[in-house]
């Protein structure tokens, strides 16, 4: 469904630090996007039950199992499987996931 | 009845810097087309030529499976597993990338420019151990047929990927006819021409074009002009993203 939201508001989860810097600093860098990182499911429980995100990114080091997890925590939010760690697939997936 | 998607060469997007001229076959950084993403899981095809000395810097990836294919000059590829590899034309290299690597790939030569293709594929099982191969090609692999050198299983002319994807060169000369044959069921064929016009159930293709083949067990094609070098990235259509 097209969205004409010009802030998005990204948990994304992983448990490699450095790549999640990267991921941060990317979803950071475009306007009207604002990333928080969740380094483990424990730490991505609490910020689900504190905030409101439009859009979780999965990435490196999340399984199936922590997916599943976040899809009934979450349910209903865009789940965003994130390819490639931080790469040039970043933005194209989140702006695939909400059709901008 | 066989389908095609046929990507001609100036289809594609093309961006350049001081360094960099890339030419992108699907959706990359910038450049976001909703028409372009993958074909199956080939997610990235960028036909890249990057300046004397310079080339993309310490940078991370997880979770894609990267081949890239040197076609004139050679690349330095350094990484966090401990490789530190020269790549020329006639080698290619495969990087399982897994739970996550950093790497960089810089033009090692000293004065011209270095062309390469660069493939990703979507892995098809999450978080392996990473992975660095390389493999030396032989020219008879590829003379008159398809030899296949990027495949699922490792073997002495093949580089292993962690996915049921295969990836093939052929070479052949003015007024041959060439056959493939589809690897493996539910997977489709995307066949760029490196060099040579081809054509292919009415389709003419020529350098850079390109054409992907799906719902079919084998297509075949002839070689309209001059010698053709053709390669084909034999990957699964069905895949859950």
């Amino acid at each position: 469904m097209m969205t004409d939201k010009t802030s998005i508001q990204l948990l994304a989860i992983g448990y490699h630090p450095e790549i999640m810097q990267v991921v941060h600093r990317l979803i950071n860098s475009h306007d009207g996007w604002q990333g928080t990182i969740a380094a483990s499911m424990d730490e991505a429980a609490q910020l689900l039950q504190r905030n409101a995100y439009d859009g979780i990114l999965l990435c490196a080091g999340v399984t199936e199992a922590d997916e599943a997890q976040v899809r009934n925590i979450a349910a209903g939010t865009r789940v965003i499987r994130h390819y490639g760690g931080g790469s040039g697939l970043l933005e194209n997936e989140i702006r695939m996931a909400f059709d901008i | 009845m066989s389908k095609y998607i046929l990507h001609k060469e100036d289809s594609r997007h093309h961006e350049y810097n001081d360094w960099l001229d890339s030419k992108k076959t699907f959706s990359f950084g910038d450049y976001y087309n909703p028409k372009r993403i993958h074909f199956g899981a080939l997610r990235v095809f960028n036909d890249d030529i990057v300046k004397a000395q310079k080339g993309f810097g310490k940078h991370p990836h997880d979770n894609m499976e990267i081949i890239s294919i040197p076609l004139e000059g050679s690349l330095i590829h350094q990484d966090n597993l401990g490789n530190e590899e020269v790549i020329r034309a006639g080698e290619i290299q495969v990087m399982s990338t897994g739970s996550g690597v950093f790497h960089s790939e810089y033009n090692h030569e000293t004065d011209t420019a270095t062309r390469f293709l660069q493939i990703w594929i979507y892995p098809s099982a999450l978080n392996v151990t990473p992975h660095y191969g390389r493999l030396t090609l032989k020219d008879e692999w590829f003379d008159h047929r398809f030899g296949t050198f990027v495949a699922p299983v490792a073997s002495e002319k093949a580089a292993m990927i962690h996915q049921d994807a295969y990836l093939s060169m052929g070479r052949f000369s003015a007024d041959e006819t060439f056959q493939y044959t589809i690897q493996q069921n539910g997977n489709g064929a995307y066949l760029y021409v490196i060099d040579g016009t081809v054509e292919i159930d009415g389709h003419v293709l020529s350098a850079g074009d390109a054409l992907g083949i799906s719902e079919t067990a084998a297509f075949d094609g002839r070689v309209k002009s001059g010698n053709a070098t053709l390669l084909v990235v034999d990957v699964p259509m069905n895949i859950q993203l």
